[in-house]
């Protein structure tokens, strides 16, 4: 008997002993492939044998030095680090993990396999966080992305920076649990009932105001220019601004983000997240229409999206605003290319050897270029130097598939004295945001249960409805394209722009008057018309 | 084709001898003009030294890829390009009496074995609205009454030019500055096909010549040498177009201008011309008066009734029916050019409204953008 209740009290003793040297423990966390995120198990194994530190499963730079931070952040925030051997597994194994994800869902682990913490919601919860060697959690990226992952996989609790939970709090349907620090985040899993405390409360979106800091009724003069806007804005047509340096043309399409009707929730969601992919610090929902404004040095990866983990481009980050492409001819020729595709499908999908990624890029396009090297062709204050051929090099680049996409072209000149020294204020924003908000409504409705919102996605058989019962723009726009050599696709788009002219003023069918306004936004500036130098004036 | 014996020796003394086209003229004309004998000189004389002569036209055949003037015969005969010498009948007499005559012309097109009445249309080759407008105009009016218009083949004013009076009776012909079988500038491809039906086009610069910048100094002189006058469209104040008129005036040729806007720099050097005497075109009136001892024989009959198109133009703006809207705009844009934003405050009305006023003026051919938002009346 003696020796049964040995033998017993010897397997109860080794089982305990053996329990905690040769404990595992597993818990969930992210990864993001392109704008998706993946859930990764965090498994941490404790064995006995010389003290090591090991993370495998294809760690990227960050995720193998977070062992460092892991460590020192462990210690400073009062917990033992474990003398044992430490094998961390990142699973699914074959995905390669980067950033900084993982430094807080390692320390949990290694805290819970050395038996320091126990907790019920471990395989309720998702954890997120960088942690600094004093145990603060640091802001991470792709938190959006993560949370609606969280969603879709049915758990309850997702663990993230306290600094950045604005962007989730919208989200009702998981507790966001936002932690400062590496105790607070013990605290909320240990201690029965504590979790409640630590969820993150979410604050109404429409209470936060914002402001642009500019407005269109600082730009003096330039009638034709803001008209035209409001009309690219409107059926968010593609606009193209020529016009000498200093006209004001940079000016002018930054203020089109100010008429852009306000971003809706879901709209709002999307853009946060291509932002909080590209910087970590993004502290809310953003409210405000992208402007994005690259500059024609930018790398062909840096424009369109890609890299080695593959990022959004700027076409991406101007999803659901504009993208303004300053001194259009100076980019490198590929690179205009590479936006053909992203124009008309509104997303762009990197392909990589070992997957693809697919970036919304949902963006209106305004380019501003000179009218030729030296900037002062066809302008009568000053004489232009290049000579024809220059000029036609010049635009040559420009020409083909992408001009094609160029809805509108305005010339834009330089402001006379007279209206500079004029203090009147022109409209402001908010008066031709109305506007363009009646106009959109106009184009939702028409549109309805089409895969189509503006006016300048419409297609050939949206245009033909258009036409069919209306002989006298037939008519009429059959005399101007032989007036001025109009190809198809020049005249599709006076049809597209004269739409969006007609729903500004809430017609219901398009008239002479609107085609007729159309056109001098194409026809000044004809490039398909090649007989002579591209702008009509020479 | 064919090519004379006469042009076939010339061609061998200027490429295969190396002598200087001026140095063939000058030798030419000590001859009193007698061709045997000038050429006879030049072949039976081997190692002639001559003096260099700075009033030579700056070029020379030496640099060519031609081995041979055999070579350059056999190329002229393969690709119908016709090759006339100073010592032939059919070469325009009016050219024969400039100083420095090109001693060999290469042509396409028949026109120029029968020179007859002919005048010169040179300018910018970034012409403005106002520039085409005025080329095409006169370029049109000449040719229908059978007046030849030459010009350069260039762009610009001289493509509208060669545009506009292939059309008509006259017709046109082109100097290039390069060899005959270079197209030159590309763009004109369409014009330099078309011309030899109805015209020709004239070289004295051997097959395979590229455009040099200064070839088309040299060129100039034959343009001018072919006609009886000179008119400039849109010159600046020094350019290829003033260029030609000072050779024209050299060559006693008449020279003449088209007048523009004072405001205009591209019309600063037409300006400049009609300060110095230069007779001021405003119709085609003005062109044949100014050589009424030719067009009283040639030209005298029907002269009146041709211009008829042109009464047409100037009552345009009461075919269209305006509205009073569109007429205050109209009226107020003068011809000076007015901005967007002086017509949109002159007149008050609604920024789209005024927008669509100009388009509708512009279609109508009532007024032009003549340059970046500012129109200007066309009539």
């Amino acid at each position: 008997m003696i020796s049964i209740d040995y033998a017993g009290y010897i397997f109860d003793f080794l089982h305990k002993y053996i329990y905690h040297l040769f404990m595992i423990f597993k818990l969930d966390s992210f990864t993001l492939e392109g704008i998706d995120a993946v859930t990764v198990s965090v498994e941490v194994h404790l064995s006995r044998g010389l003290p090591e530190f090991t993370i495998v499963g294809l760690p990227g730079k960050a995720v193998n030095e977070s062992r460092q931070r892991v460590r020192s952040a462990v210690i400073n925030s009062g917990f033992d680090f474990p003398v044992k051997k430490i094998i961390v597994n990142l699973s699914p194994a074959d995905i390669k993990k980067e950033r900084s994800f993982y430094d807080l869902p390692i320390a949990l682990s290694v805290l819970a396999a050395s038996g320091q913490i126990q907790s019920e919601v471990w395989n309720k919860s998702y954890f997120v966080g960088e942690l600094s060697l004093n145990g603060d959690i640091n802001p991470v990226s792709g938190l959006i992305s993560m949370a609606e992952e969280a969603l879709n996989t049915g758990k309850t609790f997702f663990f993230v920076p306290y600094s950045i939970a604005d962007q989730v709090s919208f989200i009702s349907d998981i507790k966001i649990i936002a932690c400062k620090n590496l105790l607070e985040a013990v605290e909320a899993l240990s201690g029965r009932g504590k979790i409640e405390k630590f969820i993150y409360k979410s604050r109404n979106i429409a209470d936060r105001h914002f402001c642009y800091g500019f407005d269109f009724k600082e730009v003096k003069g330039q009638f034709k220019a803001k008209r035209a806007l409001e009309i690219a804005v409107g059926g968010r047509h593609n606009i193209m601004l020529v016009g000498p340096p200093g006209s004001g043309k940079t000016m002018l399409a930054k203020r089109a983000v100010t008429i852009m009707p306000d971003l809706n929730l879901e709209e709002c969601i999307d853009v946060t997240k291509i932002y909080s992919l590209y910087k970590k610090n993004v502290s809310g929902l953003i409210r405000e229409r992208p402007f994005r404004n690259p500059h024609h040095t930018i790398s062909r990866m840096g424009l369109i999206g890609g890299g080695i983990n593959p990022g959004p481009g700027e076409i991406s980050l101007a999803h659901r605003g504009i993208l303004f492409l300053d001194e259009f001819s100076q980019f490198p020729r590929n690179f205009i290319e590479d936006l053909r595709q992203p124009l008309e499908n509104r997303e762009i999908v990197i392909t990589r050897n070992h997957s693809s990624y697919t970036f919304p890029c949902n963006f209106m396009l305004i380019v501003a270029t000179n009218p030729c090297y030296c900037g002062y062709f066809g302008n009568d204050s000053k004489k232009c130097v290049c000579s024809l051929r220059e000029i036609k090099r010049f635009w040559k680049k420009m020409s083909g598939p992408v001009m094609d996409r160029m809805d509108m072209r305005v010339l834009v000149d330089r402001l006379p004295e007279t209206s500079f020294v004029d203090t009147e204020y022109g409209e402001s924003s908010e008066t031709i945001k109305s506007r363009i908000n009646k106009c959109m409504n106009m184009q939702i409705q028409r549109f309805e249960g089409r895969n189509i919102v503006y006016n300048s996605e419409a297609g050939i058989d949206t245009i033909n409805e258009w036409l069919k019962d209306n002989k006298k723009i037939r008519d009429l726009i059959s005399t101007v394209s032989r007036k001025y050599n109009l190809t198809a696709r020049g005249m599709t788009s006076i049809l597209k722009v004269s739409r969006t002219i007609a729903d500004l003023e809430a017609s219901i069918s398009i008239k002479e008057h609107h085609v007729i306004e159309a056109l001098n936004y194409r026809v000044c500036f004809n490039y398909d018309n090649d007989s002579d130098a591209p702008i009509n004036f020479i | 084709m064919k090519t004379s014996s006469n042009s076939e020796k010339i061609l061998h003394i200027l490429v295969d001898r190396k002598v200087k086209p001026g140095t063939f003229i000058k030798a030419y004309k000590r001859n009193n003009c007698n061709s045997d004998k000038t050429i006879n000189y030049f072949l039976n004389y081997k190692n002639l030294k001559f003096e260099y002569d700075t009033y030579d036209p700056d070029y020379d055949f030496t640099r060519n890829n031609w081995n041979s003037s055999k070579d350059i015969i056999d190329f002229v005969l393969r690709n119908k390009i016709g090759l006339l010498s100073i010592c032939d009948d059919d070469y325009p007499d009016i050219l024969r009496q400039i100083h420095l005559p090109p001693p060999l012309l290469f042509f396409k097109g028949d026109r120029i074995k029968k020179m007859e009445f002919s005048i010169a249309i040179v300018g910018s080759r970034k012409c403005t609205a106002y520039g085409k407008e005025a080329a095409i105009y006169i370029s049109k009016n000449l040719s229908e009454i059978g007046i030849i218009v030459v010009s350069g083949l260039a762009a610009g004013i001289d493509s509208y030019a060669h545009q506009a009076s292939l059309g008509g009776k006259g017709g046109s012909i082109g100097v290039l500055g390069c060899g005959i079988d270079i197209i030159y500038p590309p763009e004109n491809k369409l014009l330099y096909d078309k011309i030899p039906e109805n015209g020709s086009i004239v070289t004295e610069f051997l097959p395979g010549t590229p455009p040099l910048k200064s070839n088309f100094p040299v060129r100039n002189r034959i343009i001018s040498g072919l006609c009886q006058g000179v008119i400039v469209i849109e010159a600046g104040e020094r350019s290829g177009a003033i260029i030609t008129c000072e050779i024209a005036l050299r060559q006693n040729r008449e020279v003449m201008a088209v007048p523009g806007s004072i405001f205009s720099p591209s019309n600063k050097g037409c300006h400049r011309l009609i300060k110095e005497g230069a007779k001021l075109v405003d119709d085609i009136d003005d062109i044949l008066d100014e050589f009424s001892i030719y067009t009283g024989k040639i030209f005298k009959s029907g002269h009146g009734n041709k211009f008829g198109n042109k009464k047409e133009k100037v009552n345009k703006k009461y075919d269209i029916n305006l509205s009073s809207n569109e007429l205050k705009i109209y009226e107020y844009i003068g011809y000076k050019s007015k901005s967007i934003e002086d017509i949109v405050k002159y007149s008050s009305i609604e920024v789209k409204e005024v927008l669509r006023i100009l388009a509708y003026l512009e279609i109508n051919g009532l007024i032009k953008e003549d340059s970046f938002n500012k129109y200007s009346r066309l009539f």
